[in-house]
């Protein structure tokens, strides 16, 4: 599912934001990205994504060789993945509904599609009832839920999450993991990055820890 | 279809609002536009001028009074002969004195005063079309004015030649005029759209991030472009056709009568349509070049 090796990037200023990153993700698993602020963990998601291109090394996402996708490639890589970010990105204009559409949409989907699959995910996150709220009216656990149920609607086979419980309380942290395990127990391979430790140990993943760009342990 | 259709939809949300600024980009390019169809226009009715008074442009031959009928026809045959004649016609010296008095009524007792008949007689010639201002009237005016019985020539080309290089020099004005506002349009468009796409970064970033098609992001910012060009077209057209309908009668048609125009005209069916369509193509540009980023 993701294979690097010797991976590297290198900013301009001269920095290793990852050095020699060699690491195997397999088909459904659930993996923990670890460490300190700065240690990497966002470019690496980065990296995935392919927002950006490593400096060195192989980098393979879903049989993909990232390094070489053409543009075209690189939009049709990124309708098999699903991304959630710390801070929700939700739409402030939009809907709950529209929110989760609005992936569908712009991938040109027909409108009965639209909406039987966002209903569907918005009942498999527990948010059916407030379809027609807009985010402000949400609480952040409300509000990362509709980023997860956005994240999943197009059906990846990879969810890649960066800190998705930075703004959340434990308890409500606990429940966004369950989220993501239960998102794992379909076959979906996930990746979650978070400093939090505990909630780590709470759920009993594989994690591997970077700091300063390096793997310095896989547990 | 369902991508156009989307960003139709997008980009009529999106002028909404920020419909000030749309605003401000619609008037920028309606007035470029309304200079360019002003100067279409006035080009347009000149060149109209100037083709209808080469059509009517005369050589006039006046004789001296003492001139015999072997010089007359020795001169009309002269003029028969020559390429650049459509026509001629012998005027004599009463008939040029009845046709004074029918165009001047007011000056027929003065003339009557003078004593006896001051006009001369002349041949009228009648010159062919698109040789008014060409070499061949100036050799043939030459030859004339040598001739024995032949007081004087005159003809329209010193006013034909002057005019047609008015009417060029007033559409390359026009035209370097509005090309400097349809400039100041597409960059105006583009900022406005430029402000469009920041105020939904957050959403560009997304669909990136999704992987939707290149045509999904930047076709609503083309759009906004294009909706705003051809609504700012379309209020150039009309006000060129409010403004036109109010000078007509007032203004347009007595002038146009004391040019000899027999009309003056508002631009085709198909010049409009151009316009409008220019303006769509400057806010697709405008559009294209904010979106290109994206």
């Amino acid at each position: 599912m993701v294979e690097t090796s010797h991976l590297s990037k290198l900013y301009k200023r001269g920095v290793y934001a990852l050095r020699d990153l060699s690491l195997t993700v397999e088909k459904g698993e659930f993996l923990f990205l670890t460490g300190p602020s700065g240690a990497g963990k966002t470019t690496l998601l980065r990296l995935l994504l392919r927002e950006e291109l490593p400096t060195e090394g192989e980098l393979k996402v879903l049989g993909r060789d990232l390094r070489t996708l053409r543009p075209s490639q690189v939009q049709t890589f990124r309708r098999s993945v699903g991304f959630v970010f710390q801070d929700f990105r939700l739409i402030p204009r939009f809907t709950v509904f529209e929110n989760v559409a609005f992936v569908m949409r712009v991938l040109g989907l027909p409108a009965t599609t639209q909406q039987r699959k966002t209903f569907q995910v918005l009942k498999w996150v527990g948010l059916q009832h407030r379809i027609h709220a807009f985010p402000e009216e949400l609480s952040g656990g409300e509000q990362q839920r509709i980023a997860i149920a956005r994240a999943l609607v197009n059906d990846p086979q990879l969810v890649l999450a960066d800190e998705p419980t930075g703004n959340l309380d434990p308890d409500l942290s606990l429940e966004i993991m369950n989220l993501f395990r239960e998102i794992n127990t379909r076959g979906t391979t996930v990746i979650v990055a978070t400093h939090d430790r505990e909630l780590i140990r709470r759920v009993g993943r594989r994690s591997i820890t970077l700091e300063q760009g390096r793997l310095v342990q896989v547990a | 279809m369902r991508m156009l259709w989307y960003a139709f939809d997008e980009a009529l949300s999106s002028l909404w609002r920020g419909r000030r600024s749309a605003l401000l980009a619609m008037a920028t390019i309606a007035i470029a536009l309304f200079v360019l169809g002003a100067s279409l226009i006035v080009t347009g009715n000149l060149d109209r001028l100037g083709a209808e008074w080469a059509r009517a442009a005369e050589l006039s031959v006046y004789l001296s009074d003492e001139v015999t009928p072997v010089d007359r026809h020795a001169i009309e045959l002269a003029v028969a002969r020559d390429d650049v004649t459509a026509g001629h016609e012998f005027v004599s010296k009463a008939e040029a004195l009845r046709r004074f008095k029918q165009t001047f009524g007011d000056l027929a007792a003065a003339v009557d005063n003078v004593g006896g008949n001051p006009l001369p007689a002349s041949v009228e010639v009648r010159l062919r079309p698109g040789t008014a201002d060409g070499p061949g009237v100036e050799q043939l005016a030459t030859r004339l004015r040598q001739m024995t019985g032949v007081a004087d020539v005159r003809y329209d080309r010193q006013w034909l030649t002057r005019m047609l290089r008015g009417i060029r020099v007033i559409r390359g004005a026009g035209f370097a005029l509005s090309s400097m506002l349809t400039l100041a349009a597409v960059l105006t468009i583009a900022n406005v759209v430029r402000l469009a796409l920041h105020a939904r970064r957050d959403e560009i970033e997304i669909m990136q991030l999704v992987g939707a098609p290149r045509a999904y992001i930047r076709g609503p910012f083309v759009m906004e472009g294009v909706i705003q060009g051809g609504m700012g077209a379309a209020l150039a057209v009309l006000g060129l056709g409010v403004v036109f309908a109010v000078l007509q009668s007032g203004y347009l048609m007595p002038l146009a009568g004391a040019l000899n125009l027999s009309s003056v005209q508002f631009l085709s069916v198909s010049a409009c349509a151009a316009l409008v369509a220019g303006g769509m193509a400057v806010g697709c540009l405008g559009g294209f070049v904010a979106g290109f980023r994206s």
